[in-house]
């Protein structure tokens, strides 16, 4: 998938019994029903805390994650976790977090790109998973507020949406996950109604954007 | 040790708490709970939150970021006095989620807003926990009027060090940084300096701040003017020396010992180093004296003429600004200034009756309006008149032209000490409201059957009638007439209803208020018409309806209220939300004006903090809730 996975051993890391038991699990998850309404759905914010490589790049060193569970943001629906000790272990936290709930992240080339780099290279597998990027969402629910595709500050601004710490990946998960909420309220009005509808509209402003 | 996700968010959630009442001083132990069982949830603009078919709510809600507008739904609503709108640390609905009964209202987000969503029964467990949160859902408005006292008595403890008693120490009685000039100085320029400060008491010091003499008013005629003193010489030749010194820490009490066993009129005030801090002088001492209630009481019961009075009239004010900034509530302010204005418009009747003689005349002064319920301010002035009886063996006009000599002279007196004379008219001295108590009924009687726009209009003035000095049976005969007139005539009481729903609480449907759109008064309220008046009617009609004879706007809703079969905890809200917007109005009057212009009742809501603010909009939410119930009962 990317030019760093190629260049590693492709055996796997390596993982405990605990671990594979831990990631087994997460597998056996029953996958949500995505045509279900956005307020019957749990959708999961991620967001990703990297800091640059010696070599050029990107290294994952922490991951944050809200849940918006029937359209409400609950703290005690959060996760957090550091990458610097024990990677593997974080990682499995955090898919056993998301349970395979629709990810939502701002900046999916970004996000979803380090984050499956680091499932690869930590867990030897990329798990097949939904993303939405509410950098293409968005411009096609609020073209009357940021027509073309904008920086995360501009859209939270847009919506009086408080500016998170930069530091902390938890409260830059919240900040998105407030967007999204605003998203849900649009699309529904538009009648795009579930998770399904999102992912279709986003395939086609990709495909429309030739993404 | 990294924070886990849940605490990061949870103190996001407190962090806002903490800036809005009644969360910002709840328990710690509770605001944690709340903290961390808020769920957020996000409302389009134009969208609904709550509705009364949704039957008993889920949660409460408090407004994080955006606007909510509640609407009173059902047969009764009438727009302008439905809506409600609230704003960020805002909650709703406390009522109904309390009792368990269907909203009365209906939320609707105006804006995109986000709210905090407590589940049903977390709001339940809360109040059981937090006595705070409990008083504060029971007694929303009086728990935040406390609220509101204590911040001025914060913001103004400058101000209220300024009522002080004797013991106070002398380092918070020195109004402004001391003027000095250094011993060399030569006495022509130290007097041209002492000129030039407006002091009557020049303090010498060296270069090290410390005081070494003092040179006072009183020592330039004896040893400058009259000695022929060169006024080329340094000051240190002419100045007194040693001055009289006392520390910061001193009382007041010990400088005017001080200053009584050495005759002098000044005290030097020294800080630890002995360096010049202040001067305080005698008269400084005099004003803390004075402006004690019983003091000016007394001063008032004693005085000996006019100017006397006239002082005193001073002293309330000054009492007056100084129980405010003390945070005291403005039931109390109101009687305090009301019993002292009494007693001095009693003095004053009293000095003149020396002059015009009265005596076996069988009379009353009345007081009318504001003054008539206890309820002035300081900027109201005179509504007075008289009542009294006609001896079948005594001729009318001479005696009527005794009262009105007797009344003028008593008007102008008031009019010396502070209460301007009526405008309108409104006084004793006019003989149109010198009456004898047959004239008073038939002129009451008039307004009763024809109770066209001017007729109301003077029942509304009339009608809060109180004897302030004089025979009092003879207003409660007129009283008990009154309330027997009114009280079986349904067709004048819907017009006094009427009358007291001309204008409505200025709620907005957007913004919180409708504020003045006189070029003259941008942003501002009008309190006096658009705020006390609306209670004041209302309570008037219910007096008038259930022969209540009290003309206290507050007792009045007490007990007028009570035999209507209105809830006690209703009418206390209503009662507090009067007695806000009468605090705001005499705050504004002394505070904001308090350099000696005439306090006007325009309020300017966005000059308000957030908390006065809130209060404010809950009192306007009371005036429409006893003006709708005077709607249902008189089908308006």
């Amino acid at each position: 998938m990317s030019w760093l996975s190629r260049l590693l051993p492709s055996s796997g890391p390596g993982l405990s019994p605990e671990q594979q038991a831990s990631l087994a699990t997460i597998t056996r998850h029953r996958s949500p029903d995505l045509g279900r309404s956005h307020f019957e759905t749990r959708y999961v914010v991620v967001n990703a805390e990297s800091r640059p490589m010696d070599g050029g790049g990107q290294r994952l060193i922490g991951v944050g994650a809200v849940a918006i569970n029937r359209g409400l943001l609950h703290p005690a629906e959060s996760f957090r976790a550091e990458l610097l000790t024990a990677p593997a272990d974080a990682l499995l936290g955090l898919l056993h977090f998301i349970a395979r709930a629709p990810l939502v992240v701002y900046n999916a080339p970004f996000n979803q790109g380090i984050l499956e780099r680091g499932f690869e290279q930590n867990l030897g597998s990329v798990p097949a998973l939904e993303w939405l990027d509410l950098m293409v969402i968005m411009p096609s629910l609020y073209p009357e507020r940021i027509a073309g595709q904008a920086s995360m500050d501009a859209w939270l601004s847009a919506f009086g949406i408080d500016r998170p710490d930069r530091h902390d990946a938890v409260l830059e998960a919240l900040a998105v996950a407030q967007l999204h909420q605003v998203a849900l309220a649009r699309a529904k009005a538009q009648g795009l109604n579930t998770p399904q509808d999102l992912l279709e509209s986003q395939t086609s402003r990709k495909w429309l954007r030739g993404s | 040790m990294v924070t886990t996700a849940p605490d990061t968010l949870i103190r996001t959630n407190l962090d806002f708490l903490r800036r809005h009442p009644p969360f910002d001083r709840m328990e710690a132990e509770a605001l944690h709970f709340l903290g961390e069982r808020l769920a957020t949830a996000f409302y389009p603009a134009d969208s609904e939150i709550l509705m009364p078919e949704d039957g008993p709510p889920s949660f409460f809600y408090i407004v994080y970021r955006g606007k909510v507008q509640a609407r009173q739904v059902g047969g009764v609503a009438v727009t302008e006095y439905a809506t409600l709108t609230l704003g960020p640390g805002e909650g709703f609905p406390i009522g109904a989620i309390s009792a368990g009964r269907p909203s009365t209202n209906g939320y609707l987000a105006v804006e995109d807003t986000y709210c905090f969503q407590l589940p049903a029964a977390d709001f339940l467990h809360l109040q059981e926990i937090s006595p705070s949160f409990q008083l504060f859902c029971t007694r929303y408005i009086a728990s935040l009027l406390n609220q509101s006292r204590e911040q001025l008595q914060i913001q103004f403890s400058q101000r209220a060090a300024e009522q002080q008693t004797m013991t106070t120490p002398l380092s918070s009685l020195i109004k402004k940084a001391p003027v000095f000039v250094p011993p060399g100085l030569s006495t022509r320029t130290a007097l041209e300096k002492m000129v030039e400060a407006g002091v009557g008491c020049m303090a010498v010091a060296g270069d090290d701040d410390k005081p070494v003499g003092v040179l006072t008013q009183s020592d330039i005629l004896k040893r400058i003017v009259l000695p022929g003193f060169d006024l080329a010489r340094p000051i240190a030749d002419v100045m007194t020396a040693p001055p009289h010194t006392l520390g910061c820490n001193a009382s007041a009490y010990d400088a005017a010992l001080e200053m009584a066993t050495h005759g002098v009129r000044h005290i030097l005030v020294v800080d630890a180093e002995d360096k010049l801090k202040g001067v305080i002088s005698e008269r400084d001492l005099f004003a803390l004296q004075r402006i004690g209630l019983r003091q000016i009481r007394s001063s008032i019961e004693s005085a000996a003429d006019v100017q006397a009075l006239q002082r005193a009239s001073q002293d309330i004010r000054q009492l007056a600004l100084n129980l405010l900034a003390q945070g005291i509530g403005a039931e109390q302010l109101t009687q305090f200034i009301s019993a002292l204005n009494d007693a001095l418009t009693r003095r004053i009747i009293e000095l003149n009756l020396d002059r015009h003689d009265l005596y076996g005349v069988e009379y009353a002064w009345l007081a009318f309006g504001s003054e008539g319920r206890h309820e002035q301010t300081l900027s109201t002035d005179q509504d007075n008149g008289i009542i009294y009886v006609l001896p079948e063996w005594a001729d009318k006009e001479p005696l009527k032209l005794r009262l009105l000599e007797f009344a003028r002279d008593v008007n102008n007196d008031l009019a010396s000490c502070g209460f301007p004379l009526c405008t309108g008219n409104i006084m004793a001295s006019n003989p149109d409201l010198c009456l004898t108590i047959d004239e008073w009924r038939e002129r009451f009687g008039t307004w009763i059957r024809e109770p066209h726009p001017e007729a109301l209009l003077n029942a509304t003035i009339f009608f809060d009638f109180r004897v302030l000095f004089g025979d009092e049976k003879l207003a409660y005969r007129l009283r008990h007439w009154l309330l027997s007139m009114t009280g079986g005539n349904p067709a004048f009481l819907k017009a006094m209803a009427t009358n007291a729903l001309d204008v409505s609480p200025p709620l907005g449907k957007i913004r919180d208020f409708v504020t003045d759109d006189d070029p003259k008064y941008p942003g501002t309220i009008d309190l006096k018409k658009f705020g006390a008046r609306l209670f004041v009617d209302a309570a008037r009609v219910l007096a008038l309806r259930t022969g209540v004879e009290a003309t206290s706007t507050v007792q009045r809703l007490r007990q007028g209220g009570g035999r209507i079969g209105m809830p006690a905890e209703e009418l206390a809200a209503m009662a507090d939300g009067f007695h806000f917007i009468q605090l705001l109005r005499l705050r504004h009057q002394h505070l904001d004006t308090d350099h000696g212009a005439p306090g006007d009742n325009r309020v300017k809501p966005d000059d308000l903090n957030e908390l006065d603010r809130r209060i404010l909009k809950e009192a306007f939410r009371q005036a429409r809730k006893i003006q709708l119930r005077l709607k249902l009962d008189y089908q308006i």
